[in-house]
């Protein structure tokens, strides 16, 4: 349906742009002349596909917002030294469990700007919980686009080079700035968090990937071949569907070696997240390909001497690669929370490594819920990304059949 | 805390309990009560041996209740045989040895045991208990190829040998050796006691000598069983207590058979204690051990759920209980602990690199690393202060506690750190300030932990900082329990964390094998530790001469024959180990909290929770707690 | 029919075989054994270990055997119905994974009734509402249980319905019920605690329901009879729930066989933290204490759940929509 018949489709159909007005010729109708297209007319009817999926997904509001956001975040956790006020190891040992500070703007009536209240803290004597509280003469005041001269305020940006600039920062060393409060070391946990995205968000992208490439050979090579190389992929993802996943994932990643690096068992654990990820790419791509594979052009490829390799590389993958990359934004999250869950039973991520899911692993208790609820501000993030995945994806997904 | 004349010189030294006029009057539970009047049970005074054993207490308490407490897996209801503690020797509370199966023992020379059963004791099926009992686990147990594979038990060998067993009548027995074995008591005293008797008429029925051969070749096939032996053992676990139909001579008897959610204890009607009053002990009915995720388990706690638990609460859970306490009627007392250190860091003499090997075994540099640590710090941001900075030794409450033993090496002092690092030669830095051994590399040194608790993880990100200031990098790996153990014993761990020596409040007559190379668990010398377990076969010879002295003199302790001399043993291996610094203790005294109903009574507010001595609740007699109040 | 039927359960026979060899690659793939892991703990409380009784559990269980011998042996029991021993339990692993059935299919049946209500209500409401305002509320709705990690939510109302309703910390039931035989106040009691794990598991598993039954009620919606249909001028909600729905539907029953490892997934999780008698958890705390038969002829038996499912699910699809046709190989 791929524009033979313009006049048909120019007036009509739900996805019609805007911008073209209407138009009638008064020129005599002649079958035999070709018909010419506007500049206007040429920039639609000659859009690519990604440009029309482009065009779908903007009146998706939702969609590209999630997008927006995602970027964004993707932006702190590659700018995590930045934006975060200290860095990861840096703990303050006199404010253990210091709850999250409020930001002001108004003092005793006046504005100062953005300013935190300091605290005053005790220890309560019965039950040994340190208690603290609000001091309104301590008026720290938060500093922007700064350089630290603080404790914890230097990093070494992806461990390359030393830096000491941040987004903001507390005004000196004795006034701490604890957004999100503190953890049982005096750690910051906004900074926590920031630095946590990093590994989060990555070993989604990092696992999708891998399970990309697994699903489109596997699935590619049943749809393509059929037969038995079907049935035999056929047979191997109904074996791995019908597992549960967390057993599996549990397993294998008690398999890796306990000796090897944080940044090794990292590496592991994306790929074990990969590895159960694929099966259902790899039907959906064979699925897609036994269709498109009957369709004219595919046929004409194929009589025209194309070999197999130019045919699903450049005609086959091409009709389905939007659909792709809606189901790969609709796995991410789930990667994501496949981290968190392992985390939580141990067999993730440990510290000293911080992801989200290590951190919330720290906040599993119950004693947490009711003492320091704040330390189970990582879930957040963890819900805000999730959404986000799965509200572009949706976008995506219904973006992806420009012509429907 | 002496163990009096235990131990004496040749000398010829019998326990036994207070008699106790026959004609007494017993007292017994009313549940036990109505089963007498239906026929049910014979009455107590033919339940109870004689004489039975008398618990000192102040007031008579209380029968009748359900005590609540959670577990956290279904294999935990071995801890009843813990709490428990009934054994043929005990502790007290001051941590002496007294019968308590037993009606007496004697001691010649810690040679020749002769061990007195009460007369008239019985099963919890009513059986007679007797020394057919551990003729039975002596013969047709500890020898039988099948059942012991390699061999009776290493406490019944000494340097080999086997004990010639003389069964002198019904109630007498004795254990003889030609050398001392000095851990015989102590272990049967020992939170897992080694049951050196089994029910033999239960037993029998599934061993191949006893029963009839149809019939257990049929049990065999139901239970799915690959032999006698395996039924054998299935059946047999006095110390699990999983088998409710297995008889057994502790205060609660299991009644579910596992894997449940909940087990019921229920008393035992032919418990061997009473009170001053002739009360049959325990005054609790039941137990009701209920299985949670040790997770939930302070949860349940602080709403409740539990009247007595110990058991998966630490430290950190204290604030969080105390909330609570009120609305729910509860106490949180805070015990003593007996662990050397709360938490102590293992540097591996066997480690497989030569340079790093080099290094660990120069006291100087244990030395600098113990002085580069700030404990008051890690006090106080880890455990609220109620710690106290230690070395991995001996604490207060030992009679062989010196503050030297607690303190040597142990201050933070840096600058002396840094001098003793430069003085053994590592006095070139990187440009992050980082040392350079001789061969150029960086003092980096990872340091493994089992990966259970984040304390360790916690206190090593805390030490992290003060090594770095005088140029040591160290990384924090967390791994598994076996694994850990495994990488330790195979040198490939260069450093380790873990709890420091098990027991700290030891007396002169406690085996001080912690203390030496005698263990491969020891983290610091393993191979050295299984070189002693395995007479050789394994592991490597002590090539260190500090270590061989320790290990001469736990050879001269375990043939010293007066109390005198082993104190002056024990005091120079402490001395050597304080002067050594084989292990870098950071904290110790650390608390246990307990949580107690308010309604229970008869919990000690300040005791020692600990394992061995002490196997947790044991030595305080969980029997004669009791509820006052509404019962649950 | 007939000779359809006989040639999946023909397929069924290799797949199982395949899945029995990656299950027991798997459980034996984590380092030691489950001796290792007992010794371990022992020691790490100070208790001796009697070097006898190591060696003779590691007889009687077969642990000196060679892995390939432990498979066989492992296998053929299984043919012959024995599903092995559990080392930690000390018992037939049938007897275990009997005790708990009851309580799972409890918690898994309220679980799959609780995704299709919702996914029902919510897909149906949303997809006749396309691109409204309350479509993308109810979609955040049935996104927000997908978002939120099962873990912490599941602590979270646990906490909260103790401190409101005085339920009891963990468990499927109250404490002083679970030797009790069943009787009214006991399934009170479940009641009482059963709708936790419900909705948390439940939850994140109603997003994937919701789009799927969106999408494809929205591709019915835009056929041609629907258009005919409204065109004669059939009332709306005939329109809707004639036909279009009907065939909508299809994936709450094909989805049976891959809906049942998830929920089962989800609720060891949960179990884990809400302390829940069922087998999700037994299975967890198997593969943590490598205890290789229970954990091994646990996942065959979900395996063969899976499958079996799977071709139920599949015969059903067949019986309502008379457009499939049976032909060798998986239909969906």
């Amino acid at each position: 349906m791929s524009g033979d018949r313009p006049e048909d489709e120019t007036g009509s159909g739900p996805n019609k742009p805007d911008a073209v007005p209407h138009f009638v010729s008064d020129e005599p109708f002649n079958a035999d002349v070709e018909v010419v297209l506007t500049p206007e007319q040429e920039k639609y009817y000659m859009a690519s596909q990604w440009r029309l999926m482009w065009w779908k997904l903007k009146r998706h509001k939702i969609a590209v917002a999630a997008g927006i956001f995602l970027l964004l975040l993707y932006l702190i956790a590659a700018f995590a030294e930045v934006v975060a006020p200290y860095e990861l190891q840096h703990r303050d040992a006199r404010n253990v469990f210091a709850p999250p500070q409020a930001i002001h703007l108004f003092h005793e009536g006046k504005l100062v700007g953005p300013f935190v209240y300091g605290y005053n803290s005790k220890r309560d004597p019965e039950t040994l919980q340190k208690i603290y509280t609000p001091d309104p003469t301590k008026v720290h005041r938060i500093r922007f686009l700064c350089s630290g001269g603080y404790k914890g305020s230097e990093y070494e940006f992806w461990g390359l080079f030393k830096g000491d600039f941040h987004l903001f920062c507390p005004t000196d060393r004795r006034s701490p700035v604890f957004l999100l409060g503190t953890d049982r070391l005096g750690r910051d946990m906004f900074s926590r968090i920031v630095y946590g995205s990093r590994i989060s968000l990555s070993i989604g992208l990092i696992g999708i990937v891998l399970s990309f490439m697994l699903g489109i050979v596997i699935g590619g090579m049943a749809g393509f071949y059929g037969g038995l190389v079907d049935n035999l992929v056929q047979r191997l993802i109904e074996i791995l569907k019908s597992f549960p996943r967390l057993p599996l994932w549990m397993a294998l990643s008690a398999s890796l070696p306990a000796k090897w690096s944080p940044l090794l068992i990292y590496f592991g654990i994306t790929l074990i997240l990969a590895l159960l990820d694929w099966p259902s790419l790899a039907r959906a791509v064979r699925s897609k390909l036994l269709s498109l594979r009957e369709e004219d052009f595919a046929v004409a490829a194929n009589l025209m001497g194309a070999s197999t390799k130019r045919i699903i590389g450049r005609h086959l993958v091409p009709g389905f690669a939007s659909h792709l990359i809606a189901s790969a934004s609709l796995a991410i999250p789930e990667m994501i929370l496949g981290e968190t869950a392992l985390s939580f039973l141990g067999l993730g991520l440990r510290p000293p490594v911080t992801s989200w899911g290590v951190l919330l692993n720290e906040a599993q208790n119950i004693q947490v819920v009711v003492l320091y609820p704040w330390l189970m501000a990582p879930m957040i993030p963890v819900i805000l990304t999730i959404l986000a995945f799965n509200f572009l994806g949706d976008g995506l997904r219904d973006a992806a059949d420009p012509y429907k | 805390m002496h163990l009096k004349g235990l131990f004496a010189v040749s000398a010829l030294v019998a326990v036994t309990t207070l008699s106790v006029q026959a004609s007494a009057d017993f007292n017994q539970s009313p549940m036990l009560a109505s089963e007498v009047a239906a026929g049910k049970l014979p009455p107590v005074d033919q339940r109870l041996p004689q004489p039975p054993r008398i618990i000192e207490t102040a007031e008579p308490g209380i029968y009748g209740g359900d005590l609540r407490i959670a577990m956290s897996r279904s294999r935990d209801t071995r801890l009843m045989t813990v709490y428990g503690y009934a054994r043929l020797v005990g502790y007290n509370r001051s941590y002496e040895l007294v019968p308590d199966i037993l009606e007496s023992f004697e001691s010649v020379d810690d040679k020749v045991f002769t061990l007195k059963l009460r007369t008239g004791h019985k099963w919890s099926d009513g059986h007679p208990f007797t020394t057919e009992d551990f003729r039975y686990w002596w013969e047709d147990m500890a020898n039988d190829p099948n059942l012991s594979p390699l061999g009776s038990p290493a406490l019944m060998k000494v340097e080999g040998e086997l004990p010639v067993v003389e069964i002198l009548d019904e109630t007498t027995i004795r254990y003889s050796w030609s050398k001392p074995n000095p851990f015989f008591l102590p272990a049967l005293a020992g939170p897992r006691p080694p049951f050196i008797y089994r029910p033999a008429h239960y037993l029998k029925q599934f061993h191949k000598t006893y029963a009839a051969a149809e019939g257990l070749a049929a049990r065999i096939k139901k239970r799915r069983m690959r032999g006698w032996a395996p039924l054998h053992n299935s059946q047999d676990n006095l110390y699990d207590l999983d088998n409710p139909a297995l008889p057994t001579l502790q205060p609660w008897t299991n009644t579910i058979r596992p894997p449940a959610q909940q087990f019921v204890f229920t008393r035992n009607p032919y418990f061997h204690r009473v009170d001053s009053d002739g009360n049959q002990l325990p005054y609790i009915d039941r137990v009701l051990m209920n299985i949670s995720d040790g997770k939930l388990i302070p949860a349940k706690a602080s709403a409740g759920e539990v009247d007595l638990q110990a058991r998966s609460l630490f430290m950190s859970h204290f604030t969080f209980l105390k909330q609570s306490e009120e609305k729910e009627k509860f106490r949180t007392l805070l015990w003593d602990t007996s662990l050397g250190a709360r938490i102590a860091i293992y540097p591996n003499m066997h480690v497989a690199d030569p340079g790093w090997r080099e290094l660990f075994r120069n006291r100087d540099f244990r030395h600098a690393l113990s002085l580069a640590i700030d404990r008051e710090e890690i006090n106080e941001v880890i455990y609220f202060g109620l710690a106290e900075p230690s070395n991995n030794t001996v604490l207060p409450q030992s009679p062989l506690f010196r503050e030297d033993f607690q303190t040597k090496w142990a201050d933070f002092d840096p600058e002396r750190a840094e001098e003793l690092l430069d003085g053994i030669g590592l006095d070139k830095r990187d440009k992050d300030g980082v040392r350079l051994l001789p061969d150029g590399r960086r003092l980096e040194i990872v340091i493994e932990t089992a990966g259970e608790e984040t304390e360790q993880t916690d206190v090593l990100e805390l030490i992290h900082d003060t090594w770095l200031d005088v140029g040591v990098k160290i990384f924090t790996r967390p791994s598994q329990r076996e694994v850990f153990r495994n990488r330790v014993f195979a040198g490939e761990t260069m450093m380790g964390v873990w709890f420091g020596v098990n027991n700290g409040i030891v007396t002169a007559n406690m085996s001080p094998a912690e203390f030496v190379p005698t263990q491969q668990v020891q983290y610091q010398w393993p191979k050295w530790g299984q070189y002693y377990e395995t007479d050789g076969k394994a592991g490597d010879a002590i090539d260190m001469p500090a270590a061989q002295e320790l290990f001469d003199l736990f050879r001269r302790w375990q043939t010293a024959t007066s109390e005198d001399q082993r104190r002056d043993i024990w005091e120079r291996i402490l001395q050597i180990n304080a002067d050594e610094t084989f292990t870098i203790g950071i904290v110790c005294c650390t608390k246990q909290p307990v949580v107690v109903a308010n309604a229970l009574a008869g919990v000690p507010r300040e005791a020692i929770y600990a394992w061995d001595p002490g196997a947790h609740f044991g030595i305080y007699l969980p029997d004669t707690f009791y509820f006052t109040g509404p019962l649950n | 029919m007939f000779r359809y039927i006989v040639h999946r359960l023909l397929l069924m026979i290799p797949t199982l075989l395949a899945v029995s060899a990656i299950v027991f690659v798997i459980i034996q793939l984590p380092p030691g054994d489950y001796l290792e892991t007992l010794i371990a703990e022992m020691q790490s409380r100070g208790e001796a270990v009697d070097q006898n009784q190591i060696e003779a559990l590691r007889r009687a269980y077969g642990l000196d055997k060679s892995p390939v011998e432990q498979y066989f042996s492992w296998l053929f029991g299984l043919l012959q119905g024995d599903f092995g021993w559990s080392f930690e339990h000390n018992r037939p692993v049938s007897e275990l994974i009997g005790q708990r059935i009851l309580l799972t299919f409890v918690v898994t049946f309220s679980t799959i009734a609780f995704i299709w209500i919702v996914s029902f209500v919510i897909g149906t409401y949303v997809a006749t509402r396309q691109y409204s305002v309350s479509d993308h509320v109810a979609t955040l709705i049935g996104y927000l249980g997908l978002a939120t990690p099962n873990f912490l939510l599941a602590l979270v109302l646990m906490y909260l319905a103790n401190q409101w309703f005085d339920t009891s910390i963990g468990g499927i039931m109250d404490d002083e019920y679970r030797n009790q035989p069943w009787s009214l106040d006991k399934m009170l009691s479940v009641l009482e605690h059963l709708w936790i794990p419900v909705i948390v598991i439940g939850t994140s598993g109603t997003a994937g329901m919701i789009r799927r039954l969106r999408a494809n009620l929205l591709d019915e919606l835009h056929k041609q009879y629907v258009v005919t249909g409204r065109a004669k001028g059939l009332h709306p909600r005939k329109l809707l729930w004639k036909y279009p729905l009907r065939m909508a539907l299809n994936p709450f029953i094909a989805d049976i066989g891959s809906i049942l490892p998830e929920v089962i997934s989800g609720s060891a999780v949960v179990a884990v933290v809400l302390n829940l008698d069922i087998t999700g958890r037994m299975l967890l705390d198997a593969l943590r204490a490598q205890d290789m038969y229970l954990a091994g002829s646990f996942l065959m038996f979900l395996a063969l759940l899976v499958v079996i499912g799977t071709l139920l699910s599949d015969l059903a699809l067949a019986a309502l929509d008379p457009r499939i046709r049976l032909s060798g190989g998986t239909t969906r």
